[in-house]
C-alpha cells in the first residue's frame, strides 16, 4: 500500500503538481529575469545606440560605439584605462595572494594567540571598501596624515602621479588579504599530515618541505584563488572613486571607474555600455580559464 | 631517550615563540589602519595638528556624529536595506533550492545551469541598464530600488541546495505519505534542519549589503534613504573638527560589520567558501 501511492501519483500528476515546482522558483526567477537577464541584454542593445541624457536609445549606431572605444575618438583614454587596470589587477591579484600565503603559512602550527592572529588576518573580509578608503585618506592626508607625520614631509600623496597608483594597490591588497588567507588556510589544512611526516623522516628541512610538498599540493588552491582575485580586482571601484577620482593624470582611472564616468557624468550610456561589454568579455575569458583549470585539478586528485 | 624528548619539547616551544615573533609585525600592519582610525576619532581637535599621539582622548566626535550629521538616519537605512535583502534572500533562495533538491520536474537541470550562469555576469554588465530601468519606474530614492535587485542570488541558491541535498530523501517521502504538503515540509522540516547553512548565508549577505557602495550611490539622492557607507564618505572635509567627526563615523559603521564578523566568523567563512566554489 505504502509503495503504491507514489507510483500512482507519478502516473497521474495533477495540474497543481505540475506547476508546483515553478511556484517555488517563481520569486528567484522573477528577480533574475528583471534584474539580471533583461539588463544584460539591454546593455548589449544599448551598446549599439547613441542615447540621450536619460539613457533612451535614440540613434542606431551599430558597432561604432565599440569602434570609438577601441580604435576611435575614445581609444586613447580607453587603452590608458586598460593599461592601468591590467597593472592594477596584476599587483592586487598577486600581492593579496602573497599576503594570504604568508599569513596562512605562519598560522598552520600552534602557538599561543593563534586564534586571535587568525581572526585578525581574516578580518578584512568584513571591512567595507568605503570605510577603508576614508581611513586611508587620513593616513595619507597632506598635512596631518600618519605617513607625513612619520616621514616629516607634507606630500599630497594621493595627488602625486608617482604615489596614487601604488597607494590604491596597497589598500586593495589589504582589503583582499582576508579572503586569500581564508581560502589558502583551508587549502593548507587539506594537505595530509603524513606527507610532512614522511618528508621529516627523510630529513627534509622547512624550506624543502614547503617546496616539495606544500607548493605542489596547494597549487590548485593558489590557481583558483588567483582567478578569484583577478575577477574581483577588475571590479574595484569604491577606493578609486573616494581616494583619487581616477587621477592624478588618469594614473588610477581603472576601466570600471571610466565606465562610471562615461555613463553617470557624461551621460554617454551607449559607449559606457560598449565598454561594459568589452570588460564582460575579458572577465568571461578569465572565468572560462578557471573552469578549465578546475577540470584539470579534479584529474589531479 | 629522555634527553631527546626534552630537547624536542624545547624545540617546539622555541618554534612557537618564533611563530609568535613572526606574526606580531604582520598583525600590527594589518590592524594599523583600524587602530589609527580609532585614535584619530578620539584625538581632541586642538591636538590634531600638533601631536602624532594625543595625550588624552575625548569622544565628543561620537556625540557629534549622532547629533549633527545624518549618520543615525543612514544607519537605520542601512539596517533596513541590508536586513530586508538578507531576509528576502533567505526566503527566495530556500524556495528555489528546495525545488532543485527535492522536487522532480522537467527542465530542472537546465534552469539550474541558467541560474548558476548568472554568477559569471559581473555587475558592470548590468548596472547601467538596471539604473535606467529603476529610474524609468520612478524608483530613485526609495528603499525598494536598493532591496529588490538583490532579493535573490545564485550563490545563495547554490549554497542551500548543496546543504538540502545532504538531507535524507526518505524524510520527504514519509512526510508526503502523512499528507504533508511541500510548503509545510519546507517550513517545518527543511528550514529548521538547514539553520547553520541559512546562518552562513544570512551573515554573508548582510555583510555584503552593509558594505555596498556603488548601487546605493547611484539610486539615492537624499539622506532620507541613503545608506551609511555613502554617508561617511561625504563627511570628509578639511576642517580640523570634521576629521574627528569623519573618523568617528568610520568607526561607527565598522562596529556592526566587525561585530558580525566576530560573532559569526565560522558561519561567514563557510558562506564565503560555498560562494566561491561556484558550479
Amino acid at each position: 500500500m505504502a509503495q503504491r501511492i507514489p507510483a500512482h501519483r507519478r502516473s497521474k500528476k495533477t495540474f497543481y503538481e505540475i506547476i508546483e515546482p515553478w511556484l517555488f522558483l517563481l520569486p528567484a526567477l522573477a528577480v533574475f529575469i528583471i534584474f539580471l537577464y533583461y539588463p544584460f541584454f539591454k546593455t548589449i542593445h544599448l551598446s549599439t545606440y547613441l542615447t540621450d541624457r536619460n539613457g533612451v536609445a535614440k540613434v542606431f549606431y551599430g558597432l561604432k560605439n565599440y569602434q570609438d572605444v577601441l580604435l576611435g575618438k575614445y581609444s586613447g583614454a580607453f587603452w590608458n584605462s586598460m593599461w592601468v587596470t591590467i597593472r592594477f589587477v596584476f599587483f592586487v591579484a598577486f600581492g593579496s595572494l602573497l599576503v594570504g600565503l604568508t599569513t596562512s603559512l605562519l598560522t598552520t602550527k600552534k602557538f599561543p594567540g593563534r586564534a586571535f592572529v587568525s581572526a585578525i588576518y581574516a578580518m578584512p573580509i568584513a571591512i567595507a571598501s568605503a570605510a577603508a578608503a576614508m581611513s586611508f585618506k587620513m593616513i595619507f592626508h597632506p598635512s596631518i596624515g600618519l605617513v607625513n607625520r612619520l616621514a616629516g614631509t607634507s606630500t599630497n600623496w594621493l595627488n602625486d602621479p608617482a604615489w596614487a597608483f601604488p597607494i590604491i594597490c596597497v589598500i586593495s591588497i589589504w582589503l583582499a588579504s582576508g579572503i586569500n588567507f581564508i581560502f589558502i588556510s583551508a587549502g593548507l589544512r587539506n594537505i595530509p599530515d603524513e606527507l610532512y611526516e614522511s618528508a621529516a623522516i627523510d630529513g627534509a628541512g622547512y624550506w624543502r618541505k614547503q617546496r616539495h610538498i606544500t607548493l605542489p599540493s596547494l597549487s590548485p588552491t593558489l590557481f583558483f584563488q588567483i582567478i578569484i582575485n583577478i575577477i574581483s580586482a577588475f571590479q574595484s571601484f569604491t577606493q578609486v572613486r573616494l581616494l583619487t577620482s581616477g587621477g592624478p593624470n588618469e594614473t588610477t582611472n581603472v576601466i570600471v571607474y571610466s565606465i562610471y564616468l562615461d555613463a553617470f557624468r557624461n551621460f554617454r550610456f551607449g559607449s559606457a555600455a560598449a565598454r561594459s561589454i568589452v570588460l564582460f568579455i575579458i572577465i568571461m575569458i578569465v572565468t572560462l580559464l578557471q573552469f578549465k583549470a578546475e577540470g584539470r585539478s579534479v584529474h589531479y586528485q | 631517550m629522555n634527553g631527546i624528548h626534552i630537547t624536542r619539547r624545547q624545540k617546539n616551544r622555541l618554534g612557537a615563540l618564533l611563530r609568535m615573533g613572526l606574526n606580531l609585525p604582520l598583525v600590527a600592519i594589518i590592524i594599523l589602519p583600524l587602530l589609527y582610525t580609532f585614535m584619530m576619532s578620539g584625538t581632541p581637535a586642538d591636538q590634531l595638528y600638533t601631536r602624532l599621539f594625543p595625550n588624552r582622548m575625548d569622544f565628543v566626535s561620537y556625540a557629534h556624529v549622532f547629533t549633527r550629521t545624518a549618520i543615525p538616519r543612514q544607519i537605520l537605512n542601512s539596517f533596513v536595506v541590508a536586513g530586508s535583502v538578507t531576509i528576502l534572500q533567505m526566503i527566495t533562495c530556500s524556495m528555489a533550492a528546495f525545488a532543485f533538491s527535492f522536487l522532480r520536474f522537467r527542465g530542472r537541470n537546465l534552469v539550474f545551469m541558467i541560474i548558476l550562469a548568472t554568477m559569471m555576469v559581473p555587475w558592470e554588465a548590468t548596472i547601467i541598464a538596471n539604473y535606467l530601468t529603476v529610474s524609468g519606474w520612478g524608483w530613485l530614492d526609495t528603499y525598494h530600488a536598493m532591496i529588490l535587485p538583490y532579493a535573490c542570488s545564485a550563490m545563495g541558491i547554490f549554497l542551500l541546495r548543496q546543504n538540502f541535498l545532504t538531507f535524507a530523501k526518505e524524510l520527504h517521502e514519509a512526510a508526503k505519505l502523512d499528507g504533508c504538503s511541500n510548503w509545510r515540509f519546507l517550513v517545518s522540516i527543511v528550514i529548521p534542519l538547514a539553520r547553520p547553512a541559512l546562518g552562513a548565508l544570512g551573515a554573508y549577505v548582510f555583510l555584503q549589503q552593509w558594505n555596498q557602495y556603488l548601487w546605493p550611490l547611484l539610486v539615492t539622492n537624499s539622506d532620507k534613504v541613503r545608506t551609511v557607507q555613502i554617508g561617511i564618505s561625504q563627511l570628509y572635509d578639511i576642517d580640523s573638527e570634521q576629521i574627528g567627526l569623519m573618523m568617528a563615523g568610520v568607526v561607527v559603521v565598522l562596529v556592526p560589520s566587525l561585530s558580525i564578523f566576530v560573532v559569526m566568523q565560522k558561519q561567514l567563512i563557510n558562506g564565503l567558501m560555498a560562494g566561491a566554489v561556484k558550479g
